[in-house]
């Protein structure tokens, strides 16, 4: 056994600035591997949208000396998985297995990473595929309120503009160079890796020394930088007809704010309250319990390198549409009002400590947690540190990120229903 | 996995399974009830699922709203659902608070409202709820088949029900549902977690020895006649891919044929954790219906299923369609995979590997206490918290030959009702 104890995260930087973050989860029969390089759809032309999620989906369709079938015979005939993908801000790449399997997949997500071949019959199989997929979420409310959204929130200039996936258009136009091309971005200076389980960590950092250390890259790191988006002005809405549904689901939205921007955790507090707590939070309150108008109503923020959107959604009956949208104004206009109750923000503060631990119960949880914390720099004490920085937000500042970010007479909304 | 679970049964029948597990400090308390859509009368369609609802709308100590805000407090997260067999809900909690659990459910166990007002409520609700289902294209073709495949059997709708009966259920008729099929002899409890177990069922018996058994419950209902030719359906509406669905009637998960039925699943698609959460990971690229179906360009996803189930349930199979692909092509297809495995058998590789992955989808879904009490919660609803080490037993000694009959046996035209969802702009 090495001499890191459980609980305790061993971070090693590999000579080639790749970060490991190893940690001994006693008693569990499997591991977990998460990863990711930030690099992502933010850095890819607008012309050539779904760029970076091709990428990253085209990683295992063969690596190595390994054909895309003979990876997934000798992972999936164990039981085991990799996978990989491309996002907006970070790539991301993930392996699961017993443990004694530990070595192949690690094999396996190195030559993804490092050595992928982009063969020519499995680039179009993928491109079929991401065509039906995109055929089928044109005719999703749900993906079309959030695109209409995302194009009103943004300029057409900025990496949130665009779905990440790209268009019919864009992704029939890809080439396999272009893929090869992308991939070159990705650089173990950009990129981390947590393995989690019961495992020796000192093998562990061997292991990968020996899987990554000759993965050198000559070209000076370039990672994704996120600009701000110029203020929203008024009330812009779009209505997207779409024939054969039956439910319109609606997206209301603003610009919210950059996981490191100093007043984050108030408004993280201020979303469970206005949309997440319990079944949705005041919103869904109003809107599912009191009123009775949709399944679900919530609201969410995405903050990350880049500010993302702070939203609310709810899938309603077209002839509820409206009653929904005034039900969700008047809430967010009363939250900035008054703010939290005494007892909401006790509760949040309660929910967000206690419900800890649940996240942090499984090898998954616990890798997805150290990347996290590795991205945005927060330390290795920050688990124990976050109780008392959720403790310190008070009604004071829950209000004034609720003033700040939240409005009902500048925002977007996009309704995507029935004819 | 049962090895290590307490079994108590109290005085008022209800069976109380605990384990320890001390890997995190966190509890899960599981209710599970022998009711589902499966218990529905016609025009009561969709009736369980609404009184899932209603447990969470309120009882004299625990007013509605106040239950989702109680867990949260707690640092817990909780849930319901509802299925064509079982109804449960969970909350999972900080280890130190799971007696917030066992408190929750033995007062809704008994004590639910269901205020008037909170039943018009939650009406529309369910109705958006099915509407935002009716918004896939799949729904449709799903309840088509379903509503093919079954013509005696309530298995033929769906667990939302019909929006007709949401829109005719009274007050009355869900309260009379809840008080038929919410007994503690209809009940069983699971705990899962960092825990003393002896202690732990002391307070499990405190929350419910009191509750009083009810009645006998309902007969089961009708059996599924054996069908005797094959049923087609096809659905035309807006849609962006023409889909392919076949459900062949099968045994229930009783049966001594539900094993190598689910091997013959994975052969065809993978071994699967057999419960709702999941947490495995992706099996089907490497099994037989991905090469023939994804890779071959006819499909761009294809699938296949076997339900643990009550009664005879579907064995299934589907596809999505590749653009410009006629469904027919897509049906041929899988049925030629169907036929190879009738034919031929499957080799001992594929069983070799098939264990291997359900060895390895157990060990993935043990991770977390509340997968580990579904898994036992669930069988015992269906069957026996056992069966989740004696189905691992049983697939150990399925053979190859035995997978080529159940394929020859349940796996026939006449067993077999196949759905179409072309796309039609028109419709």
């Amino acid at each position: 056994m090495s001499s890191i104890e459980p609980g305790t995260t061993l971070r090693h930087v590999l000579p080639n600035g790749m970060v490991a973050l190893i940690r001994r989860n006693p008693g569990a029969p499997t591991v977990s591997v998460r990863g990711e390089i930030r690099v992502g759809a933010a850095m890819e032309p607008v012309e050539q949208g779904g760029l970076a999620v091709f990428t990253g989906a085209a990683l295992i369709r063969g690596a190595g000396e390994r054909s895309f079938q003979q990876i997934v015979a000798e992972t999936e005939g164990r039981g085991c998985s990799v996978s990989a993908g491309g996002g907006v801000q970070a790539s991301g790449f993930a392996g699961k297995a017993l443990s004694e399997d530990l070595p192949l997949i690690l094999e396996v997500l190195a030559d993804m990473l490092i050595r992928p071949t982009f063969p020519a019959v499995e680039v179009e199989r993928l491109r079929s595929q991401f065509l039906s997929g995109l055929r089928e979420s044109e005719q999703d409310t749900g993906y079309r309120a959030s695109i209409a959204a995302q194009a009103m929130l943004y300029p057409a200039s900025h990496p949130f503009s665009q779905p990440s996936g790209g268009t019919l258009d864009s992704v029939a136009a890809i080439t396999r160079d272009d893929l090869a091309r992308f991939h070159r971005r990705y650089h173990p200076a950009l990129t981390s890796i947590a393995v989690v389980g019961d495992i020796d960590p000192l093998a562990v950092v061997a292991e990968l020394e020996r899987r990554f250390a000759g993965w050198q890259i000559t070209d000076a790191p370039e990672a994704v930088y996120i600009p701000d988006a110029p203020p929203l002005t008024g009330i812009q809405r779009r209505d997207i007809p779409m024939p054969g549904k039956v439910q319109a689901d609606l997206i209301w939205g603003v610009h919210g704010l950059r996981r490191a921007a100093p007043d984050y955790y108030a408004a993280m507090v201020a979303n469970m309250i206005l949309g997440q707590i319990g079944m949705g939070g005041r919103l869904g309150e109003q809107v599912r319990e009191e009123q009775g108008m949709a399944y679900y109503c919530y609201s969410d923020i995405e903050a990350d390198l880049g500010a993302g959107p702070w939203m609310a959604a709810a899938g309603v009956s077209p002839e509820n549409v409206e009653p929904a949208i005034e039900a969700i104004l008047e809430e967010i206009d009363l939250f900035r009002q008054d703010g939290p109750t005494d007892e909401e923000l006790d509760d949040a503060h309660a929910y967000l400590t206690g419900s800890l631990v649940i996240g942090l119960e499984t090898s998954d949880g616990i890798a997805g947690s150290l990347l996290g914390i590795e991205r945005h720099g927060l330390g290795s004490d920050y688990i124990a540190r976050y109780p008392a920085i959720i403790a310190a937000i008070d009604h004071e500042q829950v209000i004034a990120a609720a003033q700040k970010y939240l409005s009902t007479e500048v925002y977007v909304l996009a309704v995507a229903g029935p004819v | 996995m049962s090895d290590s679970v307490i079994a108590h049964t109290l005085p008022n029948g209800m069976l109380v399974l605990l384990k320890e597990a001390h890997g995190a400090p966190v509890a899960t308390s599981w209710i599970w009830y022998r009711v589902g859509s499966r218990n529905e009368a016609s025009g009561r369609t969709g009736i369980s699922h609404w009184v899932e609802h209603m447990l969470f709308k309120g009882t004299p100590q625990i007013p509605a709203g106040h239950l989702d805000r109680l867990v949260a407090r707690n640092g817990g997260v909780f849930n319901g659902f509802t299925w064509i067999d079982y109804t449960a809900y969970y909350e999972t909690l900080p280890a130190d608070r799971i007696a917030l659990g066992l408190q929750i459910e033995s007062d809704r166990m008994v004590n639910a409202l269901f205020a008037e007002e909170e039943v018009e409520s939650e009406r529309t609700v369910i109705i958006s709820e099915l509407e935002g289902y009716a918004n896939e294209p799949e729904t449709w073709l799903d309840e088509a088949v379903k509503d093919a495949a079954f013509t005696r059997h309530p298995y033929r709708h769906p667990v939302i029900g019909y929006r007709a009966d949401l829109e005719a259920m009274t007050r009355a008729d869900l309260y009379d549902h809840y008080q038929t099929f919410y007994m503690p002899n209809n009940a069983v409890l699971v705990l899962v977690g960092d825990f003393n177990a002896d202690a732990m069922l002391r307070q499990a018996e405190a929350a419910f020895a009191d509750l009083p058994a009810g009645p006998p419950l309902p007969q089961a209902p009708t059996a599924e006649p054996t069908p005797q030719a094959e049923r087609r359906v096809i659905v035309r509406r807006p849609g962006p891919a023409a889909y392919v669905q076949i459900g062949y009637l099968a045994p229930d998960c009783r049966s001594p044929d539900f094993a190598p039925l689910a091997i013959l699943d994975s052969a065809l698609s993978g071994a699967k954790s057999l419960t709702f959460m999941g947490g495995g990971t992706q099996t089907n690229r490497s099994a037989r219906l991905y090469p023939a179906l994804v890779e071959s360009g006819l499909a761009a996803s294809a699938w296949s299923g076997v339900t643990p189930s009550r009664d005879p349930y579907l064995f299934e199979l589907g596809a999505t369609a590749s653009e410009g692909v006629d469904p027919a092509a897509v049906e041929a297809a899988l049925i030629a995979e169907v036929t190879k495995i009738q034919q031929d058998g499957i080799a001992e590789s594929e069983l070799a590997r098939t264990r291997k992955q359900m060895r390895a989808q157990v060990a993935y879904s043990g991770e977390s206490v509340t997968n580990q009490a579904m898994q036992l919660g669930m069988w015992e609803a269906l069957d026996s918290y056992r069966r989740v080490d004696t189905l691992l037993d049983e697939l150990a000694s399925v053979s190859a030959e035995d997978v080529r009959r159940v394929a020859q046996t349940y796996l026939t035209s006449h067993r077999r009702t196949v759905g179409y969802f072309v796309p039609d702009e028109s419709a």
